[in-house]
């Protein structure tokens, strides 16, 4: 059994968060099932009260779990196995196929949210966020120039991923088991500023597409994107929705 | 003296403090200064944002001192060259405070690079804290940097944490 890490510098609540939310997605704990007690938790998982029922409370907000009033708590919902199909959509949007993409990392930090940040990513204004900042070169050109904003919590880790050979959507999906249950994709057309233009190979002022993309997990939201892709070489754009079970 | 204390039994975590890019203005440092500390009341000894560049290495740190004085018009700094002329401060404080609109909000859309104090110094986690008591007496600095190998930044180091140690060693019997 997968147990709280006490090194780790996530807070407990998170981490059992975590496990719980796996064991649901797993279906090592199966739709319909009643969950341990709130004092069996405790012991299982040696915390406090506060921790499970903070842990409890938020896979409730997000769905996976139902309370029953003096009956106990079951699993409601179990989210996961159409995770491909939608990753496939979301790379689709920006990707088409048949070119062959490589990704130049320009920036990986960290860094406080500015502006309506924090709005956006639905977090307090002193909340580190991971930025990325990324080139994608579409069959050898640069086609996609990509701002990502991402509340640290969520994903630590990603600071120290190969971000040239790994697709982020896959890194979240795959390897962290952060399921994107919701996108909204805002489309609008733009002007090259002086510096996106030297990225992207185009003269200053040339319009190009901009995709604002709004990730969220459950009622999460885990990843802010901003997308300019120039409208000279590719073609664009698809849909999305996953189905919920 | 406090033989086995090394830099890693001291330092605090790197999230203590607000993150910002080399590119970010100081009028955005500012606003960042009364999210993370003036609006939330938190006051964190010493007041001071990180300075990364876009490949996470720490580039310097900025204290409030840093900002003000990156929005002190040009001429009001001493000048090494300066012959004969000696300021006088009070007056010049007063100049300031009639350019205050104009020049400082101009200055304030500077990138914060140019004003942070660029970590130059650094200990290791397994460094004794008497050598970064010596780093930070000696250069003046607010925060040490720990980091791994020469490179990896995991946490850093106050002067609260290193006197605390030197003076326990120093008062025992």
């Amino acid at each position: 059994m997968e147990l709280i890490d006490r090194e780790d510098h996530q807070k407990l609540y998170f981490q059992l968060y975590e496990i719980l939310k796996k064991k649901i997605e797993s279906s090592e704990w199966q739709i319909g099932a009643q969950i341990p007690t709130e004092e069996d938790l405790c012991k299982m998982f040696n915390v406090s009260r506060v921790t499970v029922r903070t842990a409890v409370l938020e896979l409730v907000r997000q769905g996976y779990l139902k309370r029953q009033q003096g009956k106990g708590t079951f699993i409601f919902r179990n989210i996961g196995s159409e995770g491909l199909t939608m990753l496939t959509s979301l790379q689709e949007i920006l990707f088409e196929k048949g070119f062959q993409v490589t990704t130049k990392v320009l920036a990986r930090s960290v860094m406080m949210p500015i502006g309506d940040l924090n709005i956006k990513l639905n977090i307090p204004k002193d909340k580190h966020i991971i930025y990325l900042k990324r080139l994608f070169l579409i069959g050898g050109e640069p086609g996609i120039l990509q701002e990502s904003y991402i509340p640290y919590h969520v994903c630590p880790l990603l600071l120290e991923e190969d971000l040239e050979h790994n697709l982020l959507l896959d890194l979240f999906e795959k390897k962290y088991g952060i399921k994107f249950t919701k996108v909204e994709n805002h489309i609008e057309i733009t002007f090259l500023s002086a510096d996106e233009a030297q990225m992207i190979g185009l003269p200053e002022g040339s319009p190009v597409i901009l995709l604002h993309q709004y990730f969220f997990s459950g009622q999460t939201a885990v990843m802010y994107t901003r997308s300019i892709k120039r409208t000279d070489r590719f073609k664009f754009l698809i849909n999305l929705e996953r189905k919920v079970a | 003296m406090s033989d086995s204390k090394v830099a890693k039994d001291v330092m605090i975590g790197i999230f203590e403090y607000p993150h910002v890019p080399y590119w970010f203005t100081i009028s955005q440092a500012i606003r960042i200064v009364k999210v993370s500390f003036i609006s939330t009341k938190k006051y964190p000894d010493p007041l001071a944002i990180l300075v990364f560049d876009e490949k996470y290495n720490l580039m310097g740190t900025l204290s409030l001192k840093d900002i003000l004085r990156g929005l002190e018009p040009r001429f009001l700094k001493a000048s090494d060259t300066a012959q004969g002329l000696k300021e006088d401060e009070s007056t010049l404080s007063l100049i300031w405070d009639t350019l205050f609109d104009k020049s400082s909000k101009d200055l304030a859309e500077k990138p914060v690079s140019e004003i942070m104090v660029p970590a130059k110094y650094y200990v290791e986690p397994a460094d004794p804290i008497t050598k970064a008591a010596y780093l930070m007496v000696h250069h003046d600095l607010i925060l040490l940097p720990v980091l791994e190998n020469k490179k990896k930044f995991v946490g850093l180091v106050r002067m609260i944490e290193i006197f605390d140690s030197i003076s326990d060693a120093i008062l025992k019997e």
